[in-house]
């Protein structure tokens, strides 16, 4: 803390005034609201009827609202070993010295990021069309036109076709968090450890993996966060449909709300959102610290 | 054999039969890279040359480069007021920009103010916004929209940045907070002892020391602005107001059978996320990269 230079209190009190008031408005009367409104029935019009805990007792009941956050969970684990693992993967072969025009790579690859979810969902839409998609079209180049199918109505496997665009989106961009990490890393290390006869698939284990385990851990706290909020590429893509069958869950509070315009229950997802996503979120942070200390790393 | 065979110094009396397996794991790799690079850049490629082609023509055939390209998709897109494509893209320009003001501001000063005045109070400022990066923002679309209709303040001009700031200023103040603890306080001391008061040394002495971090955090918050589309479609109903992710889902409910248009609108919509980046890439991949690991 500077000790040379100490502004009065007020002028301190003034700078924190309008940034404090803004945040708390945006985040904190919200989430307030949210739990006022939960313990009405209130259909958005200007009747609202107090009724408690039932709108509660409804949500924990709810299977639409439990298999959209078994959804939500369904999609971090593919995008945990998809995004993560792959972009594992690809950095280790990436640093190597044989493999040419790494720029190109690295912008290619993280592209896909800097687009907006509403863009990459309408495009995969694109893709998945069944009588115009590019994925139908392949399969029948490569004949095996009886592979073809209408791919976002396969209830059954719906959630990983809604997976694939998002770990596509993201694999790049965690390559090259990896690979900024990995760059900070002595390259005399990996020298080093070839020369005593260390194979790649060894180096990638006891060498690479532990020197950006850290960074490692800091992508699979983003990718939980990230993935508990998808909503943008499943909107644009199948709406929660065919049915509920690839409903999350900020889908199904924005369907509660706003498509049957049941404002109160909507209310009540929103804090079952709120305090599920928290929860994994939290899990998670947890268990990375338990295995980090565990391990000795700081 | 190896991922990463890198050559030894020294090591010169490499066999041929070593060398033909280094140059076959090259192109293996290399190939493989290839694929994923073109994997990434590939619809952006084909969204491209499809959009050049009339509708007819590309249900005729997806895959194939258009016969007698033409620009009539983006000429019609451009044209037609209904589409409300300049207004979306104005909206959006707009947004981002009075969002990234204030955060870019409002994050250097309390991010200062944080890390460098001792005052009462200050772990409690820290942990309320500290709180903010843990809360889940989704959880806060149906309320947000109640709170902001009854106070009047949906489906304006200036709804938006007022959630993008918020939910930006927590990320802005703790990259703000991590550079100053680099930054050796002499340099405001030295200020104090001549005599500069502290909003001089702040804006004068400090701003543009920390010129590379706010850079880093404009550049992360123009994409989330610009391509942020849960709480724009809950809080703007008005067509002439919507941003560009809105206009997008709009075209698309308008125009599901014309493919060839809605690449041409989804293109041009992307253009200037599409001309930065390409521009700068390297600055943005190591913003982005230091805000996600900082952050």
């Amino acid at each position: 803390m500077l000790r040379a230079i100490r502004p009065k209190g007020k002028t301190i009190f003034l700078y924190l005034l309008a940034p404090m008031i803004w945040y708390l408005f945006a985040v904190f009367v919200p989430l307030i609201t949210a739990l006022y409104y939960s313990f009405f029935e209130w259909k958005g019009g200007p009747k609202k009827t107090f009724d408690g805990l039932v709108n509660f007792q409804h949500l924990v009941q709810d299977t639409v609202f439990w298999q959209s956050f078994g959804h939500n969970l369904y999609l971090v684990a593919i995008c945990i070993i998809g995004q993560i693992g792959i972009a594992f993967v690809l950095v280790l072969m990436i640093n190597s010295r044989l493999v040419k025009l790494k720029g190109i790579h690295r912008t290619f690859g993280f592209f896909p990021s800097t687009i907006s979810a509403v863009c990459v969902g309408l495009i995969w839409k694109m893709i998945y069309d069944n009588k115009r998609g590019l994925l139908n079209w392949f399969l029948n180049v490569i004949g095996q036109g009886d592979k073809t199918q209408v791919w976002l109505n396969n209830t059954e496997k719906v959630m990983l076709f809604v997976a694939i665009p998002l770990v596509w989106q993201f694999i790049g961009y965690y390559m090259v968090i990896l690979l900024s990490a990995i760059s900070s890393v002595d390259a005399e290390i990996f020298e080093v450890a070839e020369l005593d006869g260390a194979n790649a698939f060894q180096r990638a284990i006891y060498i690479v993996l532990p020197l950006i385990k850290n960074t490692l851990l800091v992508c699979i706290t983003l990718c939980v966060s990230g993935n508990m909020k998808a909503f943008d590429h499943i909107y644009s893509m199948t709406e929660g449909g065919p049915g509920y069958s690839s409903m999350v869950m900020a889908m199904y509070g924005y369907k509660v709300s706003f498509q049957e315009m049941n404002l109160g229950y909507g209310s009540a997802v929103s804090v079952g959102i709120f305090i599920t996503s928290l929860a994994v979120i939290l899990a998670v942070q947890k268990l990375i610290n338990i295995y980090t200390k565990d391990k000795g790393v700081e | 054999m190896a991922f990463n065979p890198d050559d030894i110094a020294g090591k010169k009396d490499t066999t041929a039969g070593e060398k033909a397996k280094k140059g076959l794991i090259g192109f293996i790799l290399n190939f493989i890279l290839v694929i994923f690079s073109a994997i990434c850049i590939f619809p952006l490629i084909w969204m491209f040359y499809s959009s050049l082609k009339l509708k007819r023509q590309f249900n005729a055939d997806i895959m194939g480069l258009p016969a007698d390209p033409s620009w009539s998709n983006y000429i019609k897109v451009m044209t037609n007021k209904d589409y409300h494509i300049w207004e979306s893209m104005i909206s959006s320009g707009r947004t981002t920009i009075i969002s990234l003001i204030f955060i870019v501001v409002f994050g250097f000063i309390v991010g200062y103010i944080l890390s460098r005045c001792n005052f009462k109070g200050n772990r409690i400022v820290y942990y309320i916004f500290l709180m903010g990066m843990l809360i889940p923002t989704h959880s806060l679309l149906v309320p947000i929209y109640v709170v902001f209709s009854k106070a009047g303040l949906a489906n304006k001009w200036f709804t938006l940045p007022i959630p993008y700031v918020a939910f930006a200023l927590p990320i802005a103040i703790f990259l703000m907070e991590g550079y100053m603890k680099g930054i050796p306080t002499e340099l405001e001391e030295a200020a104090a002892i001549d005599g500069s008061s502290f909003s001089r040394t702040l804006f004068s002495i400090i701003l543009p020391v920390a010129k590379p971090i706010l850079v880093t955090i404009a550049i992360i918050q123009t994409f989330s602005c610009w391509n942020e589309f849960s709480f724009a479609l809950v809080l703007i109903k008005d067509v002439r107001i919507q941003t560009v992710p809105l206009a997008m889902t709009m075209f698309k409910g308008q125009f599901a059978s014309d493919y060839p248009k809605q690449m041409a609108a989804m293109l041009l919509t992307m253009s200037p996320i599409l001309v930065m980046y390409f521009i700068f890439s390297k600055e943005i991949i190591k913003g982005m990269v230091a805000g996600a690991v900082k952050g």
